[in-house]
């Protein structure tokens, strides 16, 4: 087979790329731009590490950061699963395999490095900008800090190339293939690390006389590895944070991001148009990988957390693409929005409903009334039915916070999302879909049913109504800032129209 | 009008003795093109006759069983798609195979993408030349637009579009590949009697404009028989004739396979 020179086709003359030279931006702003979100994403971390969190009750700063990891963790996911429409099932597993390189190199590093006994505490190790602890005397920048830096980069890089390794063979081939291949190295990840040695070393001088190659066998196999240093804060998570978001954005609105996106609308399309749709694709979960590895090192440096693959098995990577599925595939602020929510809910579900909370039904209300409205034909009898459930429920007691009260608005919702899901904005319909849950499930605990007991049940039905009524999810490939705009009515192409075969009868012949 | 004359200069696609079996269905066999630049050749025949086929093994959607194909004097076998439209060849689809839920723009714009040269750091930087490569993108997906009457439409998912926009769309998206041949596959298939007309004029003026050669399959014979130089005619995957449109026409084997076909508009119309 004679292979073409690849010189014989960049000879040509390329007229676009000549424009672009033409249109270069100057160097200057090139600078502003590409520092703009180093400092953007500082400032975040800097604002919620030293004036936010010490403002919060004690149990929130922990949520917080919580929702940072999860972010990360369902962006990147969007840009495999959303933006090439590759359905990977493992992205807990390069969590693992960064969380667990992190972990090495922080623990086992820090003991070579600082050769002290208490080489594995963070009260004693991180400078200002690391750990939940509050009210510590430390240096702005310490050695531990640097360890756990170039620890959390390492994790990254492994992940990435793990991604890489996984990808290349599976990405060639059709879609599911990635499905079954993900899921089963999620596994082999799993099982690899539990099948370790349950030993964590801690002795500093038997950790020094042993080569790195046998330190990495001590990882705590199905124990876990315990006695990490907790160096995860809110700074670096939520820089972080906002790194992974500034990335993934920017990618989406590149000529890279709409090759990822040409892949996922379709592949033989791309192809034909000239998106090399295998490097692409491979490029898209490598970066997903490398963010996902990041992600793991700061879980496993979060207090409070006992490293274990046991956690970042397949039930988290599911975690991931419920955020994914529902945030709408594609959509980065959606993506966001719905690891937020999903973050918030189960802790919310320990806590009282707010049932004491007017302004809370006032608020769902107005989301019902604008999406019935905004929708291209208005469903009047939804809104009659829902205003006369509402004036039967005040009859009966006069209060907003009446169990009669939340089944109508909450059912109401559930009548919108049934009959009007599809053409409902983004937002509204994701506004409606948290009050419709919180209000049944306020409902619900007044009526002695604990719904936090069928957490899981419920995540699942969710999932396939979501599935049948709003298979775009709730933002579709659009973002926060364009989703209020009503998702057109599509007329249904029929079959005979796509068809591959002859047009000829269709074609009306004057 | 003016025909070209019986010996082509040098050719710029050059097909010679392509095949494929599915099964055993013999879909084309050996098939010959020899397509000089600048030129517009049709292809046509019944339906089932392979002619969408032929559209798939040149742009490397199948891998022929024999045969070889040149473009430009360099060969493009065993390349894969994205690689052929490097090359210059850009085709258009017979059932619309547009970017459903993007937008209008960004289908051109997605066509633009293998004549950039930047890396993807650049992109999550937004580096200088990035930033250029992204305008020049953006000018020239305006400028096809503008040329094919949708630049109103750019920000309107293209999956809402009207047929006959549909049809244009995937045209202007091929030629935003800086292509060096165009395939076409049935662009008037679905349009109406108006815009068939609009139709013939456009693919005259990309010829003159974007100096590319066409091949064009195509079941209204008004649309083939008015704008093809050349054309060849397949028949249960043979090539059946080949040769101005008025040598096609007169010749029995082609009669006789149309008219083994009553439910072609060849003979409808
Ligand atoms: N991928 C495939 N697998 C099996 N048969 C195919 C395939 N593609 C095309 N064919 C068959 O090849 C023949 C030619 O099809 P096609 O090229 O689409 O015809 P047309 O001339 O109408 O475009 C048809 O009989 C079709 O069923
Ligand atoms: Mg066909």
């Amino acid at each position: 087979m004679t292979l073409p020179t690849p010189t014989a086709r960049r000879e040509a003359p390329n007229p676009l790329m000549e424009r672009a030279a033409a249109l270069r931006g100057s160097g200057g702003m090139a600078a502003v731009r590409g520092v703009a979100p180093v400092l953007v994403a500082l400032a975040v971390g800097l604002l919620l590490h030293f004036a936010i969190a010490p403002q919060l009750p004690e149990f929130y700063p922990r949520v917080i950061l919580d929702i940072g990891i999860n972010v990360i963790l369902a962006v990147s996911l969007t840009m495999v699963n959303g933006f090439t429409g590759q359905f990977s099932m493992g992205h807990a597993a390069f969590m693992a395999v960064g969380a667990y390189t992190a972990a090495t190199l922080v623990y086992y590093g820090s003991a070579r490095l600082m050769g002290t006994a208490d080489f594995a505490s963070a009260r004693a190790h991180a400078g200002v900008l690391s750990t939940m602890l509050q009210g510590r005397e430390a240096a702005f920048f310490t050695l531990g800090d640097g360890i756990f830096i170039v620890a959390l980069l390492a994790g990254g890089i492994a992940a990435a190339v793990c991604g890489y390794l996984v990808g290349l063979p599976s990405l060639r081939l059709r879609g599911d293939y990635l499905a079954i291949v993900t899921l089963g190295f999620g596994e082999i990840v799993r099982v690899i690390i539990q099948s370790q040695t349950t030993d964590t070393l801690y002795d500093v001088e038997v950790i020094k006389a042993t080569p790195w190659p046998k330190l990495m066998r001590y990882m705590g196999g199905p124990v876990g590895f315990t006695g990490l240093p907790s160096y995860t804060s809110l700074f670096w998570v939520w820089s972080l944070t906002v790194v992974t978001l500034v990335v993934a954005f920017r990618l989406k609105v590149s000529t890279f991001g709409r090759a990822f996106l040409s892949i996922r609308e379709d592949e033989i399309a791309a192809e034909a148009m000239g998106v090399r749709t295998t490097t692409y694709k491979v490029r898209a979960f490598v970066i997903a990988a490398f963010f996902a590895g990041i992600a793991g090192g700061l879980y496993a440096h979060t207090i409070g957390i006992q490293l274990n693959a046991g956690e970042l098995a397949f039930m988290k990577s599911f975690d991931i693409i419920i955020m994914v599925v529902l945030g709408g595939m594609g959509s980065i602020s959606g993506a966001a929005i719905a690891a937020g929510i999903l973050t918030v809910l189960p802790e919310a579900l320990r806590r009282p409903p707010p049932v004491d909370l007017p302004w809370f039904l006032l608020v769902m209300a107005a989301a019902w009334v604008a999406a019935l409205l905004l929708i291209r034909r208005p469903k009047w009898w939804l809104i009659a039915v829902t205003a006369l459930g509402a004036a039967y429920a005040w009859w009966q007691q006069p209060t907003l916070a009446s169990p009669l009260m939340f089944w109508t608005v909450a059912g109401s919702g559930v009548l919108i999302l049934l009959f009007a899901g599809r053409r409902v904005p983004g937002l509204i319909g994701l506004a409606i879909a948290v009050t419709c849950y919180i209000g049944v499930r306020s409902a619900a605990e007044r009526a002695g049913i604990k719904l936090s007991d069928y957490r899981m049940v419920l995540y699942a039905l969710a999932l396939i109504l979501m599935m049948i009524l709003r298979p775009q999810g709730f933002f579709g490939v659009r973002e926060l800032w364009t989703a209020w705009r009503v998702q057109p009515l599509h007329p249904r192409r029929s079959r005979a129209e796509g068809g591959e075969s002859g047009t000829a009868g269709r074609v009306p012949t004057a | 009008m003016t025909r070209i004359p019986s010996q082509p200069g040098p050719a710029l696609l050059d097909v010679r003795g392509i095949s494929i079996s599915f099964g055993g269905l013999r879909a084309v066999q050996d098939f010959n093109l020899t397509l000089p630049g600048g030129r517009l050749h049709g292809l046509i025949g019944p339906n089932g006759a392979g002619k969408t086929t032929v559209f798939n093994l040149l742009t490397g959607v199948y891998a022929p069983d024999t045969g070889t194909i040149d473009l430009g004097g360099a060969p493009l076998d065993g390349l894969k798609p994205s690689a052929r439209a490097a090359a210059g060849l850009a085709r258009t689809f017979q059932n619309i195979r547009l970017f459903p839920d993007l937008s209008v723009l960004d289908n051109v714009r997605i066509a633009c993408h293998l004549r950039t040269t930047g890396s993807m750091a650049g992109a999550m930087l937004r580096s200088a030349s990035n930033l250029g490569q992204e305008r020049a993108i953006l000018e020239r997906a305006r400028e096809l637009l503008a040329m094919f009457d949708l630049l109103d439409r750019q920000h309107e998912d293209s999956r809402g579009l009207p047929y006959g926009d549909q049809r244009r769309l995937e045209i202007a998206r091929a030629l935003a590949t800086g292509p060096k041949a165009l395939l076409l596959d049935e662009p008037a298939a679905g349009m109406n009697p108006q815009e068939k007309v609009e139709l013939r004029g456009l693919i005259r003026s990309v010829m003159e404009r974007f100096h590319v050669a066409i091949l064009l399959i195509e079941h209204d014979m008004g649309v083939v028989m008015d704008i093809c130089e050349r054309i060849t005619v397949l028949d249960y995957g043979r090539t059946i004739a080949e040769g101005t449109p008025a040598e096609v026409q007169r010749d029995p084997r082609v009669i006789a396979a149309y008219l083994g076909d009553p439910a072609d508009p060849a003979t409808g119309e």
